[in-house]
């Protein structure tokens, strides 16, 4: 049995903090399942989505594994070697197609995938609306403290998260600001009971009055400035409930335990970000903030589109490599390579939980992609895909599934969708739309 | 023919301008139609948060800097305030945000002092409740609250201040509550119909004005303008804009502007492979915007000259570490100080600068690309379509046919598929190669002597000094900045019809001598900037 014990900081932040009290309760057994794979009222352990993003594409001669099937039919090809150890809790899907144009490079790739949008062209190149990652949020409406987490591994908050046009998701670069936001002030670990301190309350009081002030200057806007609003809106509504939780008594997790605190900087090697320690120290975090069901949905942008980042050894930026570097393109191969060992760490973090009887990689899919195929020439056709974790066994793992005919990418989306139990009509705009998930991915 | 002979008249009215701002006669002045630019929501920038907050409560205030982050549109991040919102991360970093500032506020007596404009009976004072929200919310909002408003804020301090048993306890929840307001993150400008011309107010004229012209919110005695119907004259905006050009807080509204269009805010994060420049270090990117900043300063406030002067200059602010980037003597121990650069050197303004040449450049090497893009784009007002798709975009290795990068790219002036946009691009960059990916001058590129000669769309040039001049001397680069601080000043991109106005603010411009601090108010007192538009 796992011991828990009241945290001595909530103590005494009830001591010293005045009017702030925490009271400690310990978890019980009775409160999980025999199995511990559910909650004492027969509720599953939550699912949960997320992507895992890199820029600038593959090679996919290169990046494809030569043979297709199941198990022991066919192998990682070697960009994918790293991925070894999740053979089995992955499936790599290949020949798939963005339908909704290519206008332009390296933002109408994941436009079309996440989003199933074309690009507005000019301006800020936005997305025509929500990610396949916030509309499962929103369909899921879970009680979790934070609607989606967005983080990234290399430095700067942009992200290619949408909740609609002109609206993305600021990621977290910093470990230690991920650390503080989810397992920092607010967080209370399982079973110590909700947080009781009159602070709150008040702030919430300011959010109801912030929001009159949304409402009151919404009448005067237009269309497009009320749009604007709100998403200011919705964000004030998102945060009163996150204090809401804050005043609820904490999930009761078995596998959820406050993870230790990351290094409070993490600076450059060689003129190079060390992206491999970041993403890894993100990892954990976010990995034990889903086991603590702080969040269900959350994306990782490893690195973003046209990024020059130098990676250890190469002569050359990313991006620059990939369009200047001729033949084989072997630095950008071993960059792939580099960026496949992270995906691997990242699986690992989650591969470490123990949920129920197997971990919370089973009880989560993730998306791995990227923003083009062929990074030399913006190609979108053969797009890279690989999904990590079952999602609660509805998705097949172990699997090669090429299609055979450039079928439309956003068949795998619908069936993302689904594995979430998030019902979609449709997805995609255009030639990308389709109601079909991807069968031979879907579990039974 | 139209081009060549706007060229011509240009060159004649350059000749001519005077010192004393006398329109030349050859070009009758341009008339500005009565037309509004776009109007809409702006939020404030990462900046203006900060410098609106220490304007209010006082320079001893730490304001986090972890807030919704700035993004640009159409280049500009003016132009992206207008068209994004909050997410929901920003909402929670302008929470904590909030109440970090209140708490310092509240703490320190002089601070509270400052903000607190009465002495609080207790917790339940009401009155001084309501004074705070009163001029709190003006200083905040940038406006007289409504009542409903007033009686909101002073609610929030005083039901604060019941359940923590303190005034001013409660006080930190009325001010964090001002702080997260819509009202202040973002400037409200909707314009208001009279007479049938719709036209910002006073007060949503005032914040127009001041985070154009300061990059803050405005003072005492803009808002006193404000209050007195004085700013929706002609002569009293004309007589507060004149004030606060003349004020030293005019620099931070320029060095906004020019962060923005010279795209200078990327460089707190360039990244260069120190193994091959071994010149490179951390600092050397905000050192070098410095440089450039310290550049437009002195053209537009210390000596009011002419703007063009900024492509030719010899006269430079360094540090110790662009000095000897430069090869020139360190003029002070730390910190900047003027040098004037060899006469017979290869560096002379702008294009000269380590700020752009390391900017627009790869983490390992100079790109004739990028630098000719920049130009094309941001000092000449071109346009390039983004790259067409499924092209093999790989350039030949360096080897002993094609050893500099003019040769190397010599495919993108040849290849039907390349050469549309790459002629327009490739030969202005390659007029910078003999700077190297971090701006240090280099005579050859893998043993090749480089040849930096070229031509601005005809105008030809021998070196980086020459496309330099020949930029100064192109009036398209004057339209150009013109055009930039228009958009940057109304936060849109303009509408065709909004070109005549931008002629006219340009002529403004050109007739003072090319003075900044005039095309600065050009702007300010053109209909694009005072009419609104429907609010959209």
């Amino acid at each position: 049995m796992k011991k828990l014990t009241i945290p001595r900081r909530a103590v005494l932040r009830g001591v010293l903090g005045g009017a702030a009290v925490a009271i400690g309760l310990p978890l019980l057994d009775v409160f999980l399942d025999s199995s511990g794979a559910a909650h004492a009222d027969g509720s599953p352990l939550p699912k949960r989505f997320g992507i895992f993003f890199w820029g600038n594409g593959v090679l996919p001669p290169q990046w494809n594994p030569a043979t297709t099937g199941a198990g022991d039919a066919w192998q990682l090809s070697p960009i994918l070697l790293p991925l070894e150890r999740h053979k089995q809790k992955l499936s790599v899907v290949s020949g798939m197609q963005v339908k909704t144009g290519n206008t332009v490079p390296h933002k109408s790739g994941p436009a079309g995938l996440l989003s199933g949008t074309t690009v507005q062209q000019g301006g800020d190149e936005s997305f025509g609306g929500p990610t396949i990652d916030q509309t499962i949020a929103e369909q899921l409406g879970a009680p979790t403290r934070f609607r989606t987490v967005e983080t990234a591994a290399s430095r700067g908050t942009a992200t290619l998260s949408y909740t609609g046009v002109h609206a993305s998701n600021p990621a977290e670069f910093s470990p230690k600001g991920l650390f503080d936001r989810l397992f920092g002030d607010g967080f209370v670990e399982p079973g110590a009971g909700a947080k009781v301190d009159p602070k709150i309350a008040l702030r919430r009081s300011v959010l109801d009055a912030v929001g009159d002030d949304v409402g009151r200057l919404s009448t005067r806007l237009g269309m497009v400035d009320r749009v604007r609003l709100d998403k200011h809106l919705t964000g004030i509504r998102q945060l009163e409930q996150q204090l809401q939780r804050l005043e609820e008594n904490p999930p009761n997790l078995a596998a959820c335990k406050a993870p230790g605190a990351p290094k409070d900087d993490y600076p450059d090697v060689d003129g190079r970000q060390p992206l491999a320690e970041v993403s890894r120290a993100m990892a954990g975090i976010l990995a034990m903030s889903l086991a603590c069901d702080q969040t269900r949905v959350f994306s990782h942008w490893f690195s973003y589109p046209v990024n020059n980042l130098l990676y250890p050894g190469a002569s050359a930026g990313h991006h620059q490599l990939t369009h200047d570097e001729p033949g084989d393109q072997p630095q950008v191969a071993k960059i792939l390579g580099y960026v496949m060992t992270e995906l691997a760490a990242f699986l690992d973090a989650f591969d470490s939980v123990s949920e129920g009887e197997g971990t919370l990689l089973d009880h989560s899919v993730i998306l791995a992609t990227s923003d083009v195929s062929y990074g030399r020439t913006h190609s979108l056709d053969d797009y890279p895909i690989v999904l990590a974790g079952s999602c609660g066994g509805k998705l097949k793992t172990g699997l090669h599934y090429r299609s055979p005919a450039s079928e439309n990418a956003s068949k795998v989306i619908v069936s993302l969708a689904r594995a979430m139990d998030v019902s979609i009509a449709s997805f995609g705009n255009g030639d990308a739309k389709t109601s079909d998930g991807l069968s031979a991915i879907e579990a039974g | 023919m139209r081009r060549l002979l706007s060229t011509l008249l240009l060159a004649v009215v350059a000749g001519c301008a005077s010192d004393d701002g006398d329109a030349p006669a050859v070009e009758a002045p341009k008339v500005a139609p009565q037309l509004a630019a776009h109007t809409g929501l702006a939020r404030l920038t990462a900046a203006q948060y900060r410098n609106s907050v220490v304007d209010v409560f006082g320079p001893e205030v730490v304001v986090p800097t972890q807030l919704e982050p700035d993004v640009a549109q159409e280049g500009l991040i003016a132009i992206g305030a207008t068209s994004t919102s909050i997410s929901a991360r920003g909402v929670e970093q302008y929470e904590s945000a909030s109440y970090k500032i209140a708490a310092q506020v509240m703490k320190s007596d002089s601070l509270r002092a400052r903000a607190v404009p009465c002495a609080p009976t207790g917790p339940t004072d009401a009155d001084c409740a309501t004074k705070l929200a009163t001029s709190l919310g003006l200083s905040l909002w940038r406006r007289p609250l409504s009542a409903e408003e007033v009686a909101s804020v002073r609610d929030v301090t005083l039901k604060a201040a019941a359940v923590l048993g303190d005034f001013y306890k409660g006080a930190e929840y009325g001010v964090a509550r001002l702080l997260q307001s819509p009202s202040f993150l973002f400037r409200v400008a909707l314009g208001a119909l009279e007479d049938g011309v719709r036209r910002y107010p006073s007060y949503e004229l005032a914040a127009r004005v001041s985070y154009f012209l300061w990059d803050t919110t405005p003072d005492s005695e803009l808002l006193g303008a404000a209050a007195n119907g004085a700013l929706t004259t002609d002569a009293g905006l004309r007589e507060q804009a004149e004030r606060m050009l003349a004020s030293p807080r005019a620099r931070a509204g320029l060095r906004a502007f020019v962060t923005q269009w010279l795209g200078l805010g990327d460089l707190d994060q360039l990244s260069k492979d120190p193994k091959l420049f071994t010149y490179y270090s951390p600092e050397l990117g905000p050192a070098a915007r410095e440089e450039t900043l310290r550049l437009f300063e002195r053209v537009a406030f210390d000596e009011k000259s002419d703007f063009r002067e900024v492509f030719t200059t010899l006269r430079t602010s360094v540090n110790p570490k662009l000095a000897s980037m430069y090869q020139v003597p360190a003029p002070t121990r730390d910190g900047f100080g003027e040098v004037e650069l060899p006469f017979d050197g290869p560096r002379a303004g702008l294009l000269g600068h380590i700020s752009l040449l390391a900017q627009y450049a790869h983490p390992v090497s100079s790109s004739a690309t990028l630098r000719g893009k920049f130009i094309r784009t941001r000092l000449l007002c071109g346009d390039i379509p983004p790259p067409p798709v499924n092209v093999n975009t790989a350039l030949p290795e360096p080897s002993g046919t094609t050893r500099t990068l003019r040769e190397r790219v010599a495919e993108h002036l040849v290849d039907p598929g390349c050469r549309a946009c790459h002629t327009r691009m490739d030969p202005l960059g390659l007029g910078l190669e003999n700077f190297d990916g971090i701006g240090r001058y280099r005579r050859e590129d893998n043993g090749a002597v480089i040849d930096p000669r070229g031509d601005v769309d005809g105008a030809a040039f021998a070196d980086a000094r020459g496309l330099g001049q020949a930029l100064r001397d192109d009036p398209r680069t004057t339209r150009c900045v013109s055009q930039y601080m228009y958009r940057y000043a109304t936060g849109f991109y303009e509408a065709y019809e909004e070109n005549p106005t931008i002629d006219a603010v340009d002529y403004s411009f050109r007739a003072s001598g090319h003075r900044l601090d005039r095309l600065m108010l050009a702007i300010v007192l053109s209909p694009g900037f005072r009419l609104s538009g429907d609010p959209q």
